[in-house]
């Protein structure tokens, strides 16, 4: 118990610790967003008869008519009372838009982080236990295939197959069938909210329109996963712990997972951390193709179109989401691995 | 146990009939249910909002009424949309003063807004001072038809509204019926105005009060708008209610998806398909495929005539000469479109006076040289060829070819791929040399064009062009109410935008309406959207 609350403390210690870095992130996208070419302004007043007024209009209602000095002030002083500003796009302020479409991120990413883990981690122990033969080939083989075709063009196969030839998936546009109702938003996950509404038939629903997106998704982050597993378990199940406990004649599966796996984990949670912060911002093809109206094709429509307020917050977003993953897999070693400890 | 047992039976056994029961309701419901989906989304419910996309227009003309609309005609045997024939809308009817100074609009008795309250003369009024008045989009769309204060809106007793003029301007009443002079319910409207806003333009962005043939559900920017009916509309043809029940809009990035969703009928209509997709669901022959030449658009190559070498006119006519157009027409739209190249003029005269019309151009590269020759650059230059990303699915095709066909006189090409905030800021600051766009115009007549594309000092003067003699008889034409002088003003402009060729005018791009082959009634519209009002099932 007094050990959970050093870990917490040093989390926390931690956590503040990487406050500077958030700061910096924001002043530097700030800066970016206004160094880039391309005025949003002008952009937005694209109706058939918008002119310089109606720029002029944007331009304040934006406030890019002050000094970029006091737009930085005002932005900063906005982001400590908890507004990131709005959206010319949507029209919402971004921190509504955010709290909307980050749970649909993460629940794709969850899922289909968890897909990968639960194939990656047995491929590559099998891969490792018998390396050389048929199986570790075959397993190299799967990876290479996985990482060479673009998420894009899996998750086009995936739709055309199960979509449009075989008609087993619904169609792949949201979270949830058009026509379904939702439940009472709990936690923004809707696989969650439909559990704890009781709506089975809505679980299932959202389920079947998670799953063709998650596995385009975790396909692609199968071939990192599965080869470290397989190299740190060749480098465990060739040292002297496992050949002591080979020796003594201990059960295999306790050899391989008690033993081999333990120690080798440590390197595929890192990994497993870098592939969920990435996941999460870089799959925008992921959620362009099946329409999830996640936060990285936010992201990528506001650049397009030089709208400041979503790209400053979601690049927060990300930033802040990439501290919170490192601190847990820094406290996922702890668990794994006793002689590690944060601090 | 048994009792847990039986009432856990009991719960799934009730499960199943509610879902089954669920699913006979749904399935009822769908044909009663238009959905569409688009690769852009809704981001307000008042189109007035600097920054309203398209499809924002398009849900705004379900949810409230404006005082007159446009009807429609056929055009080669495709309904389109009628800029000659204005229809009363919450007008019952309206009238024009013999010296086109005066309109009065007289309400119907029967209009009623979403909340069962009345239309009255004064939310027309309170409407309309909004649009001319409060910084929203609609002020520039009025000022093209005159209107640009609130004195001119008079209430003449609580069913009768008069609009004067202080010029006769033909396009007075065709601009109220565009998107913008939406009639709002102004007490509804004024309850959520503050000091800083006196217009309510924030509560209005995301709330409707209007009087329109359907109520919004579900608002959801960016991903999805769901409206429900409203049974109370009578300003359909004829005087009926909307067909459908609901009408889901629902934004779909990938124009894949979009065409699969429509061919498997999970979607029954979608307008912004890629050219390929259209043309291999059409061969298909499972869908209703409507193609409309966009015959209120043009898109073109343009040349900034201020930007040395295009400056020189022989320069601009050397381009003109060198581009492979069928070769661009094909790649960039599979020939969907009607071309606005290889016309023949007999004697050199233009063949009407309206515009845009196909221009006696051709790919001609011995004529190009002789041009590049005559303007003293025999031996060509370099300069660069510009797009926007959004425009990437056509556009690119299209450069590729023009570097490779003007490399042949010499002109070297650099290819410039530019994200759309980009392009429309450097286009704004007039400093693109060469690039393709394409225009609009949501009251196609040939004043307009030349007025807003072609003169000033503007943005939308894409080309730059500064022709006192275009300027004047444009502006002119404006005001001239005889139609033989009007055509022979607009033959003149035609005669001088071939001889300056500032810009090339390329085809207008087909409207591709793919939907199911029960819907029926689709109209192309001024706005280039669907009109939901339009359709029903059969």
């Amino acid at each position: 118990m007094a050990a959970f609350g050093a870990t917490v403390i040093r989390a926390g210690r931690r956590f503040l610790s990487s406050l500077p870095a958030l700061f910096g992130v924001l002043v530097f996208t700030f800066l970016l967003m206004r160094v880039l070419p391309g005025d949003p302004a002008v952009f937005f007043a694209s109706g058939p008869n918008a002119g310089n007024e109606e720029i002029e209009v944007i331009r304040k209602q934006m406030g890019l008519n002050k000094p970029v000095p006091e737009q930085l002030m005002l932005y900063l002083y906005d982001v400590g009372s908890g507004n990131l500003g709005r959206s010319m796009m949507t029209g919402q302020l971004v921190t509504k838009d955010l709290r909307e479409r980050l749970p649909a991120s993460l629940e794709l990413t969850f899922t289909a982080l968890l897909i990968a883990l639960l194939s990656a981690v047995p491929l590559g122990v099998l891969a490792a236990l018998r390396p050389g033969s048929i199986i570790d080939h075959g397993v190299r083989f799967f990876c290479a295939l996985g990482v060479c075709v673009p998420t894009f063009v899996s998750g086009l196969l995936l739709i055309y197959v199960f979509y449009y030839l075989l008609g087993l998936a619904p169609d792949p546009t949201g979270r949830v069938d058009i026509f379904a109702s939702l439940p009472p938003r709990r936690t923004g996950f809707l696989l969650i909210d439909f559990l704890l509404a009781g709506d089975f038939d809505g679980w299932w629903a959202a389920f079947r329109q998670l799953i063709l997106p998650a596995l385009s998704m975790a396909l692609f982050v199968v071939a990192p996963l599965a080869r470290i597993t397989r190299a740190s378990m060749l480098v465990s199940l060739g040292s002297d712990f496992v050949r002591t406990a080979r020796s003594v004649g201990l059960p295999w599966w306790r050899v391989v997972v008690t033993y081999a796996l333990r120690n080798a984990i440590l390197p595929v949670i890192t990994i497993a951390g870098i592939v969920f912060s990435t996941m999460l911002g870089a799959n925008v093809l992921v959620e362009k193709v099946f329409s999830w109206p996640g936060v990285a094709s936010y992201a990528l429509d506001a650049l397009l179109s030089s709208d400041y307020a979503p790209v400053q917050g979601f690049v927060l977003l990300m930033a802040t989401v990439f501290v919170i993953v490192n601190l847990l897999v820094d406290i996922l070693y702890g668990i794994a691995d006793p002689r590690v400890t944060i601090g | 146990m048994s009792v847990t047992g039986s009432r856990r039976l009991l719960t799934v056994v009730a499960s199943i009939a509610f879902s089954l029961a669920a699913g006979s309701v749904q399935a009822q419901t769908r044909s009663e249910t238009l959905r569409y989906v688009t690769g852009a989304s809704v981001n307000t419910l008042d189109p007035n909002i600097p920054g309203s996309t398209r499809e924002a227009f398009a849900v705004s003309l379900s949810t409230y009424d404006r005082l007159v609309s446009f009807g429609r005609k056929q055009l080669n045997g495709k309904w389109v949309f009628d800029l000659g024939k204005i229809t009363g809308e919450l007008a019952e009817s309206y009238e024009v003063s013999p010296d086109g100074l005066k309109m009065t609009f007289r309400l119907r008795k029967d209009a009623k807004f979403q909340d069962g309250t009345p239309v009255t003369a004064e939310d027309v009024k309170w409407s309309l001072d909004r649009v001319v008045t409060a910084p929203v989009l609609g002020k520039a769309q009025l000022l093209t038809g005159s209107m640009t204060s609130a004195d001119q809106f008079k209430v003449i007793d609580p069913l009768t509204i008069e609009v004067t003029l202080p010029k006769p301007d033909k396009l007075a009443l065709p601009n109220l019926a565009t998107v913008y002079p939406i009639i709002i319910n102004s007490k509804v409207a004024k309850a959520h105005a503050t000091a800083d806003d006196p217009w309510a333009l924030a509560w209005l962005k995301e709330n409707t009060a209007g009087s329109g043939a359907y109520k919004i559900e579900t608002f959801k920017p960016g991903e999805q708008v769901i409206m429900a009916r409203n049974a109370e509309w009578n300003r359909g043809t004829p005087d009926k209610s909307a067909f459908f029940k609901r009408v889901i809009v629902q934004s779909v990035p990938e124009p894949a998806t979009r065409a699969n969703l429509v061919e498997r009928g999970d979607a029954d209509i979608v307008v912004d398909l890629q050219a390929s997709d259209v043309q291999s669901l059409e061969a298909k022959g499972k869908l209703k495929v409507i193609s409309t030449p966009q015959y209120n658009s043009v898109t073109f190559v343009s040349m900034n005539n201020q930007i040395p070498p295009f400056d020189n006119v022989n320069v601009r006519r050397a381009i003109a000469f060198a581009l492979p157009y069928d070769d661009m027409f094909k790649a960039a739209l599979f020939g969907r479109g009607s071309p606005l190249f290889g016309a023949t003029w007999a004697d050199g005269k233009p063949t009407s006076g309206a515009y845009p019309i196909p221009q006696p151009v051709k790919l001609d590269l011995e004529k190009a040289k002789e041009y590049l020759k005559a303007a003293g650059m025999p031996d060509g230059f370099s300069t660069t060829f510009s797009f926007n990303v959004g425009q990437a699915s056509t556009a690119e095709p299209m450069a590729a070819l023009v570097k490779e066909s003007l490399a042949k006189i010499g002109i070297k090409i650099d290819i410039q791929k530019l994200p759309d905030a980009q392009m429309s800021t450097q286009i704004n600051e007039k400093k693109l040399p060469f690039f393709t766009e394409g225009i609009v115009a949501w009251l196609p007549s040939t004043d307009y064009f030349y007025r807003n594309f072609y003169t000033g000092n503007q943005r939308w003067n894409y080309s730059s062009i500064n022709n006192p003699e275009l300027a004047e008889i444009a502006q002119k034409a404006r005001f001239e109410p005889d139609a033989a002088k009007y055509e022979e003003d607009g033959v003149k402009l035609n005669a001088i935008h071939f001889s300056e060729i500032p810009q090339i005018p390329l085809w207008q791009p087909s409207q591709d309406a793919v939907m199911a082959s029960s819907v029926e009634g689709y109209t192309y519209q001024f706005h280039r959207q669907v009109d939901y009002r339009d359709l029903n099932r059969k």
